[in-house]
């Protein structure tokens, strides 16, 4: 090869380079990428539910990016599976965030609450789908904030409907709650306000943990009747509560006592697995299921039914990932409304200037302020009527 | 030309080193790990951290599995009991994260023994069943005495300060953690030069012999597990000082098994099968979901098959090693040497 050729065949191979690199880019006429990390739990022991949530966060930033991105400027979603692990979660957590992400989409209550102080020192915005009370504090977690109605709240909405529903069959006594709980953070997250709430009004309260892999829940449930409760308050996920749900059916518990599921055993994954032991079983649905049509779902159903799916199919978790990542979004649009730079601290102040940001129905209207994070207090019952959620009520707030 | 290692004094036999090529070799890792810090990242530095501190517990574990020949399953509580320990003497009673680091290795220790008296009757499976039940036993423990561990609500510890320095930063944890790592090697390493490390290795070997030879297998065995639960309490203690924050959902028995995995990918019955095991394990899954992005890059379609494909790799290498090389890394390590010292004329 003589020299002419060895040079020309350098710039052809560096060409070459620079223009797959553009090719890469997108085009070149786009405005920056805006990155924003996540991670997923799609093989975990919550997978079942971390599945279609995470497919949902996915789903809006590819919708998202499909209609023009924010402002122009697509939205680049670094994610990976942690499978639940805390370690696994750190490992992402710090890559990403080397990588340069201004936000941060969680999952569980454990690494959340594990990651707190680390976020609160790199100030980058984080929600995730745990809605422990633990994360409203705002000295210990600043940049945390709260999609959902928390745990706790949920649980004192649940007890305040059981007050009135008491009331109103005629009882002029206060009715007795048992607040039954997965035991681990997420599960005993409830408690305290929860007890103190009953306590306050002046209902009768215990709470019950439910044993780790437990094949049924007989001895919890002769603990219920033996403590006279007509409402039981259940903080766990779908199936050991299907399971406790069959064997009240079969110990003919629910003749006495309505159950209540707070959020993550209401859904439909908890209706399959519970069959007709489900019915009539109330719940604190902070994101409406599919199965009650409102104006949230159609951007969601729409794009899934571009891609030969549907909202029903995915269920309730699709379109709770959707919105959580669509919040973070709005804040990111209003920092560049502004014309500010999208870093960690501008968008913990815009999200905090978020005054009733409408998820068309899915939630309740979501407002954030500089002393509270808590996205939303009040949320609608829906009752399991023939295998669907069906509205049962009015919003209700914790409040008061 | 080498045709083996042989030695002309006792002296050199009990060296820790006994080459050249050993102590060039020492020199380049240690000046590669003082080095490090100034070069990584954070998301480097948070990873080296990890490993020093598995590293940390997966000698612990061996000195009592690999080295005495004592199956536990019980590491995850012990590292909880490590964790908690110094959690609360740090948050609840002030003291400071050094102290409480140190007053930590002794409960372990202290817990580790009283756990490890079944052993003396118990073998094999019955042991391993024994420090389960230890793990289980802990756990529950520390899940339901909120008064003394907050239950199953998270304990938030305060930021380790060392001469107003925050110390759990990922750089100065870094100079922390592997500080500790060469004070555990070169105690571990020297232990086994001692009646004490020569007793266990005997009680491994065969324990009726030991016996006869007059090794106190009560004395010893118990002794094993403090000092297997000192350093595992240590690796406890400085999860909890990294990370502010004690959760049991970080101590649970998978935690256990992935360290019995470590050991045994590693090598038993040595330190630096510890290292490589340790390194080996918690590295894994990282490697593994980066090359997942590399190939997403090419191939989008696979996108969502690829955290299975990452689980499913993660159980066919503990297949492969186990089938493959039942010594683990350190015999490929050893191999690895041999192969280079006799080159190119091996026998």
């Amino acid at each position: 090869m003589s020299r002419f050729s060895k040079t020309l065949f350098a710039v052809l191979v560096v060409a070459s380079m620079v223009l797959t690199a553009c090719g890469g880019g997108g085009g070149g006429g786009e405005k920056a990428p805006i990155k924003v990390g996540a991670i997923f739990d799609l093989t975990g022991p919550t997978s079942d539910v971390g599945t279609p949530y995470g497919e949902g966060v996915k789903g809006f930033v590819e919708w998202k990016n499909a209609n023009g991105g924010i402002d122009g400027h697509p939205i680049e979603l670094i994610s990976a599976d942690y499978a639940y692990k805390v370690d696994q979660a750190e490992q992402l957590y710090t890559q990403y965030v080397q990588e340069g992400v201004v936000a941060f989409m969680g999952w569980g209550t454990g690494d959340t609450e594990a990651l707190r102080g680390k976020i609160a020192a790199d100030k980058i915005p984080f929600m995730s789908a745990s809605y422990s009370a633990n994360l409203l504090d705002m000295e210990a977690a600043p940049y945390n904030f709260l999609i959902g109605t928390s745990y706790s709240d949920q649980a004192i909405i649940a007890i305040r409907w059981a007050m009135d529903d008491y009331a109103a069959k005629g009882n002029s006594d206060k009715p007795k709650v048992v607040l039954i709980h997965h035991d681990s953070p997420f599960g005993q997250s409830p408690v305290p306000d929860a007890q103190a709430f009953a306590e306050a009004n002046g209902v009768g309260f215990m709470d019950i943990a439910m044993p780790k892999g437990a094949t049924d829940y007989v001895a919890e449930l002769a603990q219920i009747q033996q403590f006279g409760a007509s409402y039981v308050v259940i903080q766990n996920v779908s199936s050991p509560a299907a399971v406790l749900l069959k064997d009240a059916v079969s110990q003919g518990v629910t003749d006495t006592v309505q159950f209540i599921t707070l959020n993550w055993c209401s859904d439909e994954i908890f209706i399959n697995l519970a069959g007709d032991a489900a019915e009539g079983v109330i719940g604190t649905i902070p994101f409406t299921p599919p199965s009650s049509p409102v104006p949230g779902h159609d951007d969601p159903d729409a794009w899934l039914k571009e891609q030969g799916s549907s909202l029903a199919e995915k269920g309730l978790h699709y379109s709770q990932g959707w919105w959580t990542m669509a919040t973070m979004a709005h804040g990111i649009e209003l920092v560049l409304k502004d014309g500010k730079e999208v870093t960690g601290e501008n968008l913990r102040a815009a999200l905090e200037s978020i005054q009733n940001f409408d998820t068309g129905g899915v939630t309740a209207p979501i407002s954030f302020s500089p002393t509270s994070h808590r996205g939303s207090d009040s949320l609608r019952l829906f009752k399991v009527e023939n295998g669907k959620w069906v509205q049962a009520s009015d919003y209700i707030s914790a409040g008061d | 030309m080498i045709s083996g290692i042989f030695h002309s004094t006792y002296e050199k036999d009990m060296a820790l080193r006994k080459t050249h090529t050993q102590k060039i070799r020492i020199a380049i890792v240690i000046i590669f790990v003082l080095a490090f810090p100034f070069f990584a990242n954070r998301y480097f530095l948070t990873l080296a951290n990890q490993v020093g501190i598995a590293i940390i517990g997966a000698i612990g574990l061996n000195i009592l599995v690999g080295y005495t020949g004592q199956i536990s399953l019980g590491q995850g509580g012990f590292m909880a009991v490590g964790a908690y320990a110094a959690g609360i003497l740090t948050a609840r009673m002030g003291m400071p994260w050094w102290g409480s680091t140190i007053a930590a290795c002794f409960i372990t220790a202290l817990i580790g023994t009283l756990f490890g008296i079944p052993s003396l009757r118990l073998k094999g499976l019955y042991l391993a069943i024994a420090t389960l039940a230890a793990q289980e036993i802990i756990l529950w423990v520390v899940t339901h005495w909120r008064a003394l561990t907050g239950g199953v609500d998270a304990l938030v510890v305060p930021d380790p300060m060392l001469f107003g320095l925050r110390m759990n930063t990922d750089f100065n944890f870094y100079w922390v953690t592997w500080g500790l790592v060469a004070v555990v090697t070169i105690l571990t390493v020297n232990l086994f030069r001692t009646r004490f490390g020569r007793a266990f290795i005997a009680i491994r070997d065969q324990d009726i012999a030991a016996s006869v030879m007059g090794v106190d297998l009560f004395k010893y065995k118990l002794l094993a597990f403090a000092i297997s639960s000192f350093w595992v309490g240590l690796a406890g203690a400085l999860t909890a000082h990294y990370r502010n924050i004690v959760t049991w959902e970080r101590f649970t028995v998978d935690i256990s098994v992935l360290y019995l995995a470590m050991i045994i990918i590693g090598g038993l019955g040595s330190v630096t099968g510890s290292y490589l095991g340790a390194t080996f394990m918690t590295l894994l899954p990282a490697v593994l979901t980066n090359l997942g992005r590399a190939v997403k890059s090419v191939l989008p379609v696979i996108d969502s098959i690829i955290p299975f494909i990452q689980q499913a790799t993660f159980g066919i290498v503990i297949i492969l090693f186990l089938i493959f090389e039942p010594e683990g890394l350190n015999k490929m390590w050893k191999d690895l040497k041999d192969y280079f010292r006799l080159w190119p004329f091996s026998y």
